[in-house]
């Protein structure tokens, strides 16, 4: 039968108001019956520009705007901005600060994953897992909730320190979860694994070349699945990742199914982590006196830096500029989701649009970040 | 080598490379000749009387050692990288959304993050923020922006 050109392809529109989007993506589809011919995603509909609200504030206020866009992950947000603000006002935080940040920061990394197994579960049809995965969080969330007393945006580290100090009964809690969970973890793992739809769903299904993905900017678990070991904790260590033994999981797959097991594999490494950071849990003061609240709104920075960190979705960078007043001259943010999503046009070419959901839930987006 | 490069040391350790706008492509080419084949982001900076543009180039055979390349420009144009990263495309698409920096030779330079229509360039010193824009639909289903909340179809 023939088809003349113009009634060939349809447009659809999917979003951003979709269950598989993960939030406000909108994807303007062109399809040849079930196939994906061209992908185009429209985004900015959770924009907020932090990077201008930045710009109004002390150096210390901005902080909170950082937990608001890896809203799941907002303790990688923190580091990541802090990492950059305490190099430019020259502040170094006290030991015992920078292992519970990492601490923190490697809980959360447990608690992001979990909610993307989670969601992702969802966008291939599986409703069991879920809540799964939720039990495990609400877990961390606890956690979180007494020792920062807020959930997610836990606004919980501040230039040169913490808001708290960890106490004997935080450091217990934390090993009691790190004892069970592992085994929850191998129930979760198993709940997909096993399973053969999920199987035939990820397998050799959203193949990335690394060549491609270094070109298209990707970094994080979607790059450690093509092949390529970049994990910034390992080739320019912040806080104390040096001092800490773990291994950065690839897989040579590349496929969606290689995305899955990574990111897996890296939580069983933040559970060791974890488990070293407490054990070499130093003691000592919890913020640098230079930077005590009386004082915080006074710092000055001047000059300009680049700091990198691994947060869940990849390389998180900030670059910052400042003038010599109390105020950032310029924030700019390296969301690594935004960069994460350009290559979604490029790995649903010809793919049915199953497989395009399944794709574009590998990628791990969090629209609070990828929009700012 | 044509052209002259001044390099310098930042704040944060990273080796500095200065260009002028006109001899910025053959740098970013023999940068890639080099090895440098991942662009991790292009920021800008608004001086008032100067846009400043900077490349972090990372180098994935060295552990992603970064380099830095700074350009400025005086009338916002500046030469297109994504001919040689892919990643530039959205970058740059950012850069003039927020910034107004004309990347020359970019395959399909329009805004990302705000809506085709906004008035101003939000990152720029001098956006009146005090103005507040209204995102409506015109009669054809596309975003119509304009200073008056009842506009639009």
């Amino acid at each position: 039968m023939e088809y003349d050109e113009k009634s060939r392809y349809i447009e659809l529109n999917m979003g951003p108001q979709h269950p598989s989007t993960h939030g406000v993506l909108r994807l303007r589809l062109t399809l040849d019956g079930e196939t994906v011919k061209k992908v185009e995603p429209i985004i900015g509909y959770l924009h907020r520009n932090a990077e201008k609200i930045c710009e109004l504030d002390f150096y210390c206020d901005a902080l909170i705007y950082f937990d608001r866009m890896d809203y799941v992950g907002a303790m990688n947000m923190e580091v990541g901005y802090l990492e950059a603000a305490e190099k430019l006002l020259n502040i170094e935080p006290p030991e015992r600060v920078k292992w519970i940040r990492v601490i923190m920061a490697e809980l959360n990394r447990i608690a992001s994953h979990l909610v993307w197994a989670g969601a992702f579960g969802l966008d291939l049809g599986m409703l069991t897992p879920f809540f799964y995965v939720f039990e495990e969080r609400e877990k961390i969330l606890n956690l979180f909730t007494e020792i920062c007393g807020s959930r997610q945006e836990t606004n919980y580290m501040s230039i040169g320190g913490v808001y708290q100090d960890f106490n004997d009964k935080i450091i217990f809690r934390i090993r009691e979860f790190l004892d069970e969970f592992p085994k929850k973890l191998e129930e979760v793992y198993n709940l997909f694994i096993k399973n053969d739809i999920f199987i035939s769903r990820t397998k050799d299904i959203g193949i990335l070349e690394p060549e491609i993905a270094l070109s298209y900017g990707v970094t994080g678990p979607m790059l450690r699945a093509s092949g390529i070991p970049y994990d910034v904790r390992k080739d320019e260590p912040y806080l104390v990742y040096d001092r800490v033994n773990f291994t950065v999981p690839i897989s040579k797959k590349k496929d969606v199914l290689a995305r899955f097991i990574v990111r897996f594999e890296e939580m069983r490494q933040s559970v060791k982590i974890v488990k070293q950071a407490l054990d070499k849990l130093p003691d000592g003061p919890f913020f640098n006196p230079k930077a005590k609240k009386s004082l915080m709104i006074r710092l000055r920075g001047e000059g300009d830096v680049y700091a990198r960190t691994e947060s869940t979705k990849g390389e998180f960078g900030v670059y910052m500029v400042g003038d010599g007043s109390v105020k950032p001259y310029r924030v700019h943010v390296r969301s690594p989701a935004f960069k994460n999503l350009s290559v979604l046009p490029y790995l649903s070419k010809d793919v049915l649009i199953a497989d395009m959901v399944a794709i574009s839930g590998s990628i791990d987006l969090v629209f609070g970040e990828v929009d700012r | 080598m044509t052209y002259e490069i001044k390099e310098e040391t930042g704040k944060d350790g990273r080796k500095v490379f200065r260009i002028g706008r006109d001899h910025l492509l053959e740098l970013m080419k023999d940068l890639k000749d080099q090895g440098y084949d991942h662009l991790t982001l292009i920021s800008s900076v608004d001086f008032r009387d100067r846009i400043e543009l900077i490349y972090h180039l990372e180098k994935s055979s060295d552990n992603f050692s970064i380099i830095v390349v700074k350009t400025e420009t005086k009338d916002t144009h500046i030469p297109s990288v994504t001919p040689l990263w892919e990643s530039a495309n959205w970058d740059e698409r950012e850069q003039y959304d927020m910034m107004g920096v004309i990347f020359d030779g970019h395959p399909d330079l329009k805004r990302i993050l705000l809506p085709e229509g906004w008035n101003g360039y939000p990152l720029r010193k001098d956006y009146d923020m005090s103005k507040v824009q209204f995102v409506n639909m015109d009669e054809e289903g596309n975003d119509y922006v304009s200073f008056d909340p009842g506009d639009g179809w």
